[in-house]
């Protein structure tokens, strides 16, 4: 990409990360012990699967829903082309496989062009939509997923992906955005019958019908990832009948069609959501779901991590909707050896401590390379870990890119002794760098969950470093999209640090929602998620590099040279690798791990004993 | 602490003895409050609270341990969960292995400090608008009436809340948001005594030898309203102290490193399964206090005016 293509790729890209970004809240806590997928009986069909938490989904379009808990009922009531498997085997759990595609593309079958740029895709006989008179899926049902992510009423989340890789669809995504500008003189009405016939007016190069069973995508440089984008649910199907509707309307959110082994039956924002079985759906189309519960059931408006926990240990409720297992309740758990709680994931990096490089306070402080080292080596990384159930869940992590993504090489820059942070040299630097007594930073965390502590953990670190750290809450809801995502609050040097969280889209082959949202030098907010607006041409060009690379080992190469240079700048620093536990009720079974939504159990596999 | 002060300061002050057999009403109330042990009781907790708040410091170098310092490895185990009391923290730790009973102890400073400032700046405010209110009527009075029955109105929670993310959360925030929610009730106790008292024959007397407003209202009328201020002060000092504790708990306290009772319990809710002194040693000193000051107060009602319940019974009901 080019640097001025760069900023528009990621332009809606605010709203798509703050979602990825705030999944991250919910996976944060900590413990460790067994959880496991033995022997446990014959499944059993039937029963209604009971989740408990606090907050709605973010959409309900599942072409701009991201956050993690929206994923998991997609997973039960829609269905894309490639999908993760449910496997307790991580290795291939991440490893994407067909879904209502018939095999996974390679050069052999044809799938993909000699050049790699063409993807063939056959589509899967019989599967149906659950409409009133079921019907089959077909290629155009795709095409025009493709075209209403671009609407501008609700944008698909995460724009960056296709607008890298699919030939044209940056160009469809500024016509349609133009033809709707209030600014513009004969702009239409973004009504649903307008968005609709813009729609099926303009076509994007990249996406075409070749018949009802064929779907040609056309990328504009070969990209190893690419099934890996195919497989986020923003492409699942939409159907005619969505065209009625305004995207993610509060009509369309009664009216969704459904193409998995479930349908939405209610939704009440903010109260309940309930899923009952789509009958249209046939087990011998699905490579990957099963369908063993007949009803799920979730139930919001329970903010309390600790009475969902108990909800979940007496059994009123099976899983947790968006609440972490508190972090008090795992030792106890674990030394009963309680075979419910299960610790799962890993390869996450959050949270991060991220240095605001267009900060003006203490003499531009963040933009000094030995300031930004001196408190990489001040961290106690260890502390940090206990807030998040110690050792057993977290790993003190060293790199940019945690283990288990492409392109990690362990590396370890500012090592200190135990991981617990060495005062001496941090106040060392900053002697250096001409601090002999100390400087004041603000601090940005989020008053909810771990974060005070996590703010609080760092603030005696640098504390004892000689800085002196002025923490300013900022509400969980407005963190990302609203005082991260204005640009004025960096500039204005509102904060200096601060700790967000990152949870990739996708494990793997997955620089493309590792590294480069977070360190691309055109990802700066208002536009993107490098929330400190770190700039490097190098890592800028090895990021560019690897999304291009002919082959997966290539592009790991690449990126390992980005983590290192980044780390070498000291754009952040890596506290933990961070694993999830996850609880659940005596009489779930068969719950196994989803690593793409990080915090969930694949509802589609769970069974329910006894009555 | 001023809060005592505040109810046994006007004692001295009556206690000037004209002969031998008479006993001014100041007199008679502090005989009256004496042998009322509840209360004694409560004035003896109070104080007990306000030196363990002053000597704060004096623990801190008894432990070894400041009230902010984390002590990671010998005050959490290495599931990051709080120890319990022991020899080296006599209350057990928090979450983030702070010593419990050093914060504790600084937690009484600044629930007594926003408790009793906040009480005495609504205080003075309320007297002040209840006197201009009650004593100028008119067009005053509807204008100050009607503020008093906006502000008691309000759903003050939400309103402290969204004014304190706005501004941000300080200490002075923290005590004048509390402050501008308490001052109303006093303001229109004080409105209504003044109404009656400006009819009274001796006001009459004064306003014809040609005193002026200012001179009747803090001269002739105020000293009749010391007595029911005292009572409605020292009971708004528990409700101001409930109020921080709220603000803290919700994260909208002071600085979230400064130990608050109100913002210790909110951390350590989830954790009191694991570690009940968490949650026992902040909420007991919580509710000793304000209790304290409730029956303190009750004591002071009854001594100042033993026929004094329905005058207060309907006041206190309708506190939030």
């Amino acid at each position: 990409m080019t640097p001025s293509e760069r900023s528009r790729t990621v332009r809606t890209a605010v709203a798509i990360t703050t979602a990825a970004v705030l999944v991250a809240g919910l996976a944060a806590c900590g413990g460790g012990g067994g959880g496991g997928d033995g022997d446990e009986g014959p499944p059993r069909r039937g029963g209604t699967l009971k989740l408990v938490g606090a907050g709605d989904i973010d959409h309900m379009d599942p072409v701009s829903a991201y956050y993690t808990a929206t994923g998991f009922l997609e997973r039960a009531w829609t269905r894309q082309l490639f999908t993760y498997p449910a496997s307790t085997d991580r290795n291939k759990a991440i490893q994407p496989t067909p879904d209502i595609a018939t095999e996974l593309p390679t050069r052999q079958n044809g799938g993909i062009s000699a050049d790699g740029k063409t993807y063939t895709i056959k589509l899967r006989d019989g599967v149906m939509w659950g409409t009133q008179q079921p019907r089959e899926i077909v290629a155009e049902d795709f095409v025009r997923t493709f075209k209403r992510m671009a609407n501008p009423v609700q944008p698909v989340g995460a724009p960056g992906y296709f607008a890298s890789t699919l030939e044209g669809w940056q160009e469809y995504f500024d016509r349609y955005v133009k033809a709707f500008d209030e600014k513009n003189a004969n702009a239409k009405e973004p009504t649903a019958k307008n968005l609709a016939a813009f729609q099926n007016d303009n076509d994007i190069e990249g996406v075409q019908a070749k018949d009802d069973k064929t779907l040609v995508f056309k990328l504009r440089n070969p990209a190893t990832d690419f099934v890996n984008i195919l497989a986020t649910t923003f492409t699942t199907p939409s159907p005619v009948e969505y065209d009625r509707y305004v995207p993610d309307s509060a009509e369309f959110k009664q009216n969704t069609v459904s193409s998995g082994p479930y349908k939405i039956t209610k939704y009440t924002a903010g109260k309940e959501i309930v899923l009952g079985r789509n009958t249209a759906w046939r087990q011998n189309t699905d490579p990957v779901r099963n369908a063993w519960v007949d009803q799920i059931q979730v139930t919001q408006g329970q903010d309390s991590d600790a009475a969902v926990q108990q909800q979940l240990e007496s059994g009123s409720a099976d899983l947790s909707w968006d609440l972490p297992v508190p972090t008090s309740s795992i030792p106890q758990l674990q030394s009963a050896n309680d075979p419910n709680l299960g610790v799962y994931g890993g390869g996450i990096s959050n949270p991060y401590l991220v240095f605001n490089y267009r900060s003006p306070n203490a003499g531009k402080a963040m933009s000094k390379l030995k300031v930004r080292q001196a408190i990489n080596l001040a961290i106690d990384k260890v502390a940090l870990g206990k807030v998040y159930g110690g050792s057993s869940l977290n790993t003190p992590l060293h790199n940019a890119i945690p283990p288990g993504n492409v392109g990690y090489k362990p590396i370890n820059l500012y090592p200190t002794k135990g991981n617990q942070g060495d005062v001496n040299r941090c106040r060392q630097l900053l002697r250096e760098a001409g601090y002999p007594n100390g400087l004041k930073l603000n601090a940005a965390y989020r008053n909810s969950g771990n974060h005070p502590r996590i703010a609080q953990s760092y603030a005696q670190d640098l504390k004892e470093c000689g800085i002196q750290v002025t923490l300013s809450p900022v509400r969980q809801g407005d963190y990302y999209g609203t005082y991260l995502a204005d640009a004025r609050n960096a500039t204005e040097g509102k904060w200096d640090i601060t700790a967000p969280g990152w949870i990739p889209d996708w494990f793997g082959n997955n620089g493309r929602t590792v590294l480069q949202p977070l360190f691309d030098s055109g990802s700066c907010p208002p536009a993107g998620v490098n929330y400190g607006c770190y700039q490097s041409d190098r890592v800028d060009d090895l990021m560019d590099q690897a999304l291009t690379a002919k082959s997966e080992d290539e592009a790991a190469g690449l990126w390992a040279q980005a983590d290192r240079q980044i780390m070498e700048d000291a754009a952040i620093v890596p506290f933990q690798d961070q694993k999830t536990p996850l609880y659940h009720s005596s009489r779930v079974k068969n719950a196994i791990f989803l690593p793409h939504l990080n915090a969930y159990f694949d509802p589609t596999h769970v069974w329910l004993d006894g009555g | 602490m001023s809060v005592t002060d505040l109810a046994a300061e006007p004692m001295p002050a009556g206690l000037e003895p004209e002969s031998i057999e008479g006993r001014s009403p100041w007199r008679l109330a502090w005989s009256r409050l004496v042998r009322d042990r509840v209360a004694i009781a409560s004035l003896i907790v109070i104080l007990l609270m306000v030196a363990a708040a002053l000597a704060a410091p004096l623990f801190a170098a008894l432990t070894g341990h400041s009230p902010t310092d984390q002590y990671r490895e010998t005050g959490l185990t290495d599931q990051g969960i709080p120890v319990g009391p022991g020899a080296e923290f006599w209350l057990g730790t928090d979450s983030l292995g702070r010593d419990l009973f050093v914060r504790t102890v600084y937690g009484a400073r600044i629930s007594l400090l926003v408790g009793v400032v906040a009480t005495l700046l609504a205080t003075f405010a309320g007297v002040v608008i209840g006197l201009v209110a009650g004593y100028f009527g008119g067009i005053v009075d509807t204008i100050l009436a009607r503020a008093i029955d906006v502000v008691l109105s309000f759903p003050y929670l939400i309103f402290a809340m969204a004014l304190v993310s706005v501004i941000g959360p300080s200490l002075v925030m923290t005590t004048l948001v509390i402050a501008f929610f308490s001052w109303a009730s006093i303001a229109r106790i004080v409105r209504g005594q003044t109404l009656a008292i400006k009819e009274k024959e001796y006001i009459e007397a004064a306003r014809s030898l040609g005193a002026s407003p200012m001179r009747i209202m803090f001269v002739d009328v105020l000293p009749n309203l010391v007595a029911p201020v005292i009572v409605l002060a020292t009971l708004l000092v528990p409700t101001a102290i409930v109020f921080e504790a709220t603000l803290s708990w919700l994260g909208l306290g002071v600085d979230v490193r400064i130990p608050s009772w109100g913002a210790m319990l909110a951390e350590s809710q989830s954790f009191f399964r694991v570690a009940w002194w968490y949650l026992i040693f902040p909420a007991g000193a919580l509710l000793l206090t304000t209790l304290a000051f409730n029956l303190l107060g009750d004591g002071v009602r009854d001594a100042l005016d033993p026929r004094s319940e329905r005058l207060f019974a309907t006041r206190r009901k309708g506190k939030p």
